[in-house]
């Protein structure tokens, strides 16, 4: 009798603490992390991010609910390039998971391996907001996209073996996917090579170094302060003298600004999005960059 | 478990490992018919050259990941890049095939990418995945010189090569009052204290991963008073468990009790000038704090929900309520017996319940309750009670930039029940017991980038004492208006006008006050985050 009951515990407890093979829980503290998790992991796992596609990634409120989804992760993506330090470190501290310690396979660290552009040589205030490892938008490189994927895939296979072979395989799929749609995007964006663009925020420079444009003026006089009106009447002067065809905004910028400007050059505004999800059907990394490409492509003709 | 996750790793990567291996014969084969000996020997010479150059490129990587690694304080040792077979494997054999088909626009960039990053600490499974395979490193490294791409970064995150993050906060205010003694009328002990210039919070902030099972945090403010002598305090000073199971953190030193919303926070943080009323008379002019230990429990529900509780000394001016032995001996006018601890009843208990639920996406609420639960030293055997009830709202709008537009209602209300006994060796006429309470409700608008407007409204109950007046023991209530600009995070002016209802108290004034108050702060340094 009493070997049996200890047999049922046993089996419930086993239970308990053996659970059916259940998906693992991703959570990316940005939609394109997010995004490309999903093409990964497919339906192994299960992905939420932190930040909206439609807000500035510098400034997310650390809300609670955010510690919750922390707690129980199995795997954390983050940016790994500071761009997330202002909220990221006290959820982190208060959500006490060790699986997503920096070093464990369940904490992938998208800038690791990627070469940061635009590292300042000095480190100071005075320049704005500046990044001490160097630009963290690096995302808009699709080639940086495809190794920021492969991370991902070798972290989902070392905590999910018996899955790795789909790891694998939709990498496998992610990768010559980017380099078909690399093509494309090439030839169309092939024809501006050379060209200005203007930008809100510097938040395009591995875009603009993958498609050969210059993307180095800026509606901000200094990353994240706001436009003045004598920087703006310097920006417009420059758009006049290069004959700059585009001004490209994100949703959380100002856009009435850009309007402003681009009524005093002739050049259109362009909505542009770091993230997937934040312009209309782009629901995934490959659409958003193809809804960049053709938004900027069209505008510049 | 972890042994078969390493063995099927090894598994594969093997295999991998194997059918590049199996590869190469191909280019060979198509290329023995119709070329030459000779093309196929320089054919040959070119990968060889390719190959090395690869190795020596991967050298280059492993040495600079190395030498970033030993400056990085926070990077854990990451495991090196494969071994040199499989490399050599990878990167050789599949040169030729993809050099032939180079496509029209480059898909690969080793400009921007390092050739083999490892990301699992397992230290077994690097090279499962080739990446972007090194032959096109050579390739297309020529096409992107130039580039104003520069060194890899460090690893893991954290630009600081220093072990710990260090910030200096100043924080000063200019204050005109109708009343010139601004000191009685401001609650606060960071609050300005006189009319012309206050420096009263002038901080050093110093925090860091001790190990890997601690954190550790320190707050030394440094304040100015009214005669411009230099005051310091430990504010804090504390080291946080980071590795404990069941969502279980320890802290233990001196730190602020997590009593409501602002008691446990900077005066840089506060959206007001000063303290409000309630906190500065029922927790005291500093805020509650001491020495102590805490342990807190993210409770496993859906929702986020923390149960906290903490053990302090309680005892002296940062434990106002408590253990005080007030300024000359002298609190609430009784004498004071500044004792020992006579054992655990002695200790001053705080705990605190918080939970939090989105509304929306962009809505989220925060409740919590806390109490305070300690002796005094009003009487041999007098104890104090403290409950304290807080909401936060906040509203944060999906296209917000720099955290703009915003809208967050704070509210919080406190019950002090506190026994006042008759003072050292009965010298006070009588014991009695007051049931003081109090509340602030705060609205602050973050109407546009950098830009916020507040409102709040104060109020103050004290039971009235049979025997004595006390300026700390007035009713009395307050409505404050401010606005702040933050050019940047770091930085920060605000001009805030505070009426004070005071007409019917004359012993605090007599007649309604008006002040008026400019702050201004700059923060140097690196400043950790700040909680929600």
């Amino acid at each position: 009798m009493k070997t049996k009951l200890l047999l049922v515990l046993g089996a419930i407890f086993a239970a308990l603490i053996l659970p059916a093979h259940a998906k693992l829980k991703v959570v990316a503290t940005l939609p394109d992390f997010a995004s490309l998790a999903r093409d990964i992991g497919g339906d192994n796992v299960e992905v939420s991010a932190m930040a909206k596609p439609t807000e500035d990634p510098h400034f997310v409120d650390a809300r609670p609910s955010f510690v919750v989804q922390l707690r129980s992760a199995d795997v954390l993506i983050d940016g790994g390039a500071e761009l997330e330090l202002g909220w990221l470190p006290p959820l982190l501290q208060n959500a006490r998971n060790p699986k997503i310690e920096v070093g464990k396979p369940g904490r992938v660290q998208a800038s690791q391996g990627v070469r940061l552009m635009n590292v300042p040589a000095n480190v100071t205030r005075a320049a704005g907001d500046v990044h001490a490892l160097g630009n963290p938008h690096f995302m808009t490189d699709p080639i940086i996209a495809k190794t920021v994927a492969l991370h991902i895939a070798q972290s989902f296979s070392a905590l999910d073996a018996p899955n790795a072979a789909t790891y694998d395989a939709n990498y496998k799929k992610f990768e010559a996917a980017i380099n078909a749609k690399l093509q494309e995007w090439g030839t169309a964006m092939l024809p501006f090579k050379g060209q200005s663009v203007v930008a809100y925020h510097d938040s395009w420079v591995y875009f603009a170094h993958r498609f050969g444009l210059n993307i180095d003026i800026f509606l901000e006089p200094k990353p994240g302060i706001p436009p003045s009106p004598s920087h703006l009447a310097e920006v417009i002067e420059k758009m006049k003298a290069q004959k700059i065809k585009a001004i490209i905004v994100e949703p959380f910028h100002d856009r009435k600004i850009a309007e402003k400007v681009a009524s005093s050059t002739g050049a259109k505004v362009v909505d542009f999005a770091q993230y997937p999800g934040a312009l209309p059907s782009t629901d995934s990394y490959v659409k958003l960059i193809d809804a960049l490409v053709s938004r900027l492509s069209a505008a510049m003709k | 478990m972890k042994n078969f996750v390493k063995v099927a790793f090894t598994c594969c990567a093997m295999t991998r490992a194997f059918a590049y291996a199996a590869e190469p014969p191909a280019p060979p084969s198509t290329t023995s018919t119709p070329a030459s000996a000779a093309e196929f020997e320089a054919l040959r010479q070119q990968v060889q050259s390719l190959t090395t150059l690869v190795q020596t490129l991967q050298q280059q990587m492993k040495d600079q990941q190395a030498a970033t690694e030993k400056n990085n304080s926070t990077a854990p040792t990451l495991p090196q890049n494969p071994e040199p077979e499989t490399a050599a494997t990878t990167s050789s054999s599949p040169a030729p095939a993809t050099t032939t088909t180079a496509p029209l626009f480059p898909t690969t960039d080793s400009a921007v990418v390092a050739s083999a990053p490892s990301v699992n600490a397992n230290g077994t499974a690097t090279g499962a995945f080739p990446t972007t395979d090194a032959s096109v490193t050579t390739t297309s490294a020529t096409s992107d010189t130039g580039s104003p791409l520069t060194q890899p970064i460090p690893i893991t995150g954290g630009g600081n090569k220093n072990y710990m993050n260090i910030s200096f906060d100043g924080l000063f205010a200019l204050a005109a009052s109708t009343d010139r003694n601004l000191d009685r009328i401001q609650v606060g002990d960071h609050d300005p204290q006189q009319r012309g210039f206050n420096a009263r919070n002038a901080e050093i902030a110093i925090d860091g991963a001790v190990d890997p099972y601690f954190e550790g945090f320190a707050n030394i403010v440094l304040k100015l008073d009214n005669n411009n002598q230099t005051q310091i305090e430990l504010e804090e000073a504390f080291l946080q468990t980071t590795s404990l199971p069941y969502g279980l953190q320890i802290k233990a030193g001196q730190f602020f009790d997590a009593f409501g919303r602002i008691n446990p926070t900077h005066p840089h943080t506060w959206e007001f000038a000063d303290s409000p009323l309630v906190n500065g008379r029922l927790l005291g002019p500093d805020g509650l704090r001491g020495v102590g230990a805490q342990i807190a429990w993210t409770v496993p529900v859906p929702w986020y929900s923390q149960v906290i509780f903490a053990v302090k000394n309680g005892r002296g001016g940062t434990a106002y309520s408590f253990r005080n032995p007030g300024d000359a001996g002298v609190f609430y006018g009784r004498m004071t017996d500044d004792r020992e601890m006579r054992g655990l009843r002695d200790f001053l208990y705080v705990p605190r319940w918080e939970n939090s639920f989105n509304l929306s996406e962009t809505q989220t609420v925060l409740i919590g309750a806390s109490g305070a639960f300690g002796s005094n030293e009003t009487g041999a055997h007098t104890h104090t009670q403290i409950y304290g009830g807080d909401f936060l709202y906040k509203w944060k709008s999906a296209r917000a930039e720099g955290g703009f537009p915003f809208v967050k209602w704070q509210t919080e209300a406190m019950y002090r029940r506190f026994e006042a006994g008759r003072g050292l060796d009965d010298t006070f006429p009588i014991s009695e017991t007051f049931h003081d309470w109090g509340a602030y409700s705060q609205v602050l608008w973050g109407f546009k980038k950098g830009w916020v407007a507040g409102l709040r409204g104060d109020y103050l109950h004290m039971t009235e004492s049979l025997f004595t007046d006390d300026f700390a023991r007035q009713s009395r209530s307050r409505i404050s208006a401010n606005l702040t600009w933050y050019p940047t995070e770091f930085s920060k002016i605000r001009l805030q006008y505070n009426h004070d209802f005071l007409e019917e108290n004359a012993f605090l004034a007599g007649r309604d006050v008006d002040s008026l108050f400019v702050q201004f702060e700059f923060i140097l340094g690196a400043h950790g985050a700040h909680k929600f």
